[in-house]
């Protein structure tokens, strides 16, 4: 209905985000991958990062994981092997 | 009206805020007897994984953000519960249009791996989905942090 470049108008007070805006994001996201970081010098591509982006989210969901794994243990016992163990016991009201 | 360029903020609160919400949340299992079931581990890694995501999505401002929208929404559902969101004042518009009508510098097949791994990135048009996507690892590392300094305390030293 609206020509393509006419978009811009039609949502007023959205997200509408500037091609600028967009390389900026993808900049910082290749900021907070840790793979990326050491890079900075380099240009890397939108696509690259989006990859690596992909790659760590899912490190991530993994290591949530993983800690949920062992946490589970250590919840399940009741067992205080240091200080702060007690500690955080209390607070969980054990 | 001519787009605004202003700062995108992926700004996330603070550790404690974070650790905060997920020892309320254990602490809530720790209530419900979660703990004290030796037979059904799976049940309780499930739960504790669960309370992980739901703290972290309340922690991170619960309903200011697309993806802990769409998390939250998830897991009411799966707790078969009625949610209900107070009115934001921004509207959500055009879930639909994915697809930018603009030359997009970014692949729309990354884009596509992406949505499918962040809560909510379906609707998302693919700059949106960026600014989302920079502030749920924020948070995500942050609430991986908090569990790491848990299990940590927890352990045999």
């Amino acid at each position: 209905m609206s020509s393509r470049r006419s978009s811009r108008s039609r949502q007023s007070g959205s997200s509408r985000i500037s091609d600028d805006q967009i390389s900026d994001l993808v900049t910082k996201l290749q900021h907070l991958i840790p793979e990326l970081r050491r890079r900075r010098s380099d240009k890397v591509s939108a696509s690259k990062v989006l990859q690596e982006t992909c790659n760590y989210i899912r490190n991530l969901h993994r290591e949530v994981d993983d800690l949920s794994d062992r946490l589970s243990e250590f919840l399940a016992s009741t067992d205080d092997y240091s200080a702060e163990a007690a500690i955080i016991r209390s607070l969980l009201d054990y | 009206m001519a787009s605004a360029d202003k700062p995108i903020n992926t700004d996330v609160p603070e550790k404690d805020v974070f650790t905060l919400h997920f020892l309320q949340s254990l602490s809530n299992l720790r209530r419900q007897n979660t703990f004290n079931s030796p037979e059904k581990t799976n049940d309780r890694v499930k739960k504790i994984k669960k309370a992980a995501y739901v703290s972290m999505a309340r922690a991170a401002g619960g309903t200011n953000r697309l993806w802990s929208r769409a998390l939250l929404r998830r897991a009411a559902k799966e707790n078969s519960k009625v949610v209900r969101f107070p009115r934001r004042k921004k509207r959500v518009t055009c879930l639909r249009r994915r697809r930018s009508n603009r030359r997009d510098p970014v692949e729309e097949e990354e884009a596509e791996r992406l949505r499918n791994l962040v809560p909510g990135g379906g609707g998302m048009e693919t700059s949106k989905l960026m600014e989302e996507t920079a502030h749920y690892i924020k948070c995500l590392s942050m609430q991986v942090k908090v569990m790491q300094c848990l299990v940590d305390g927890l352990a045999p030293k």
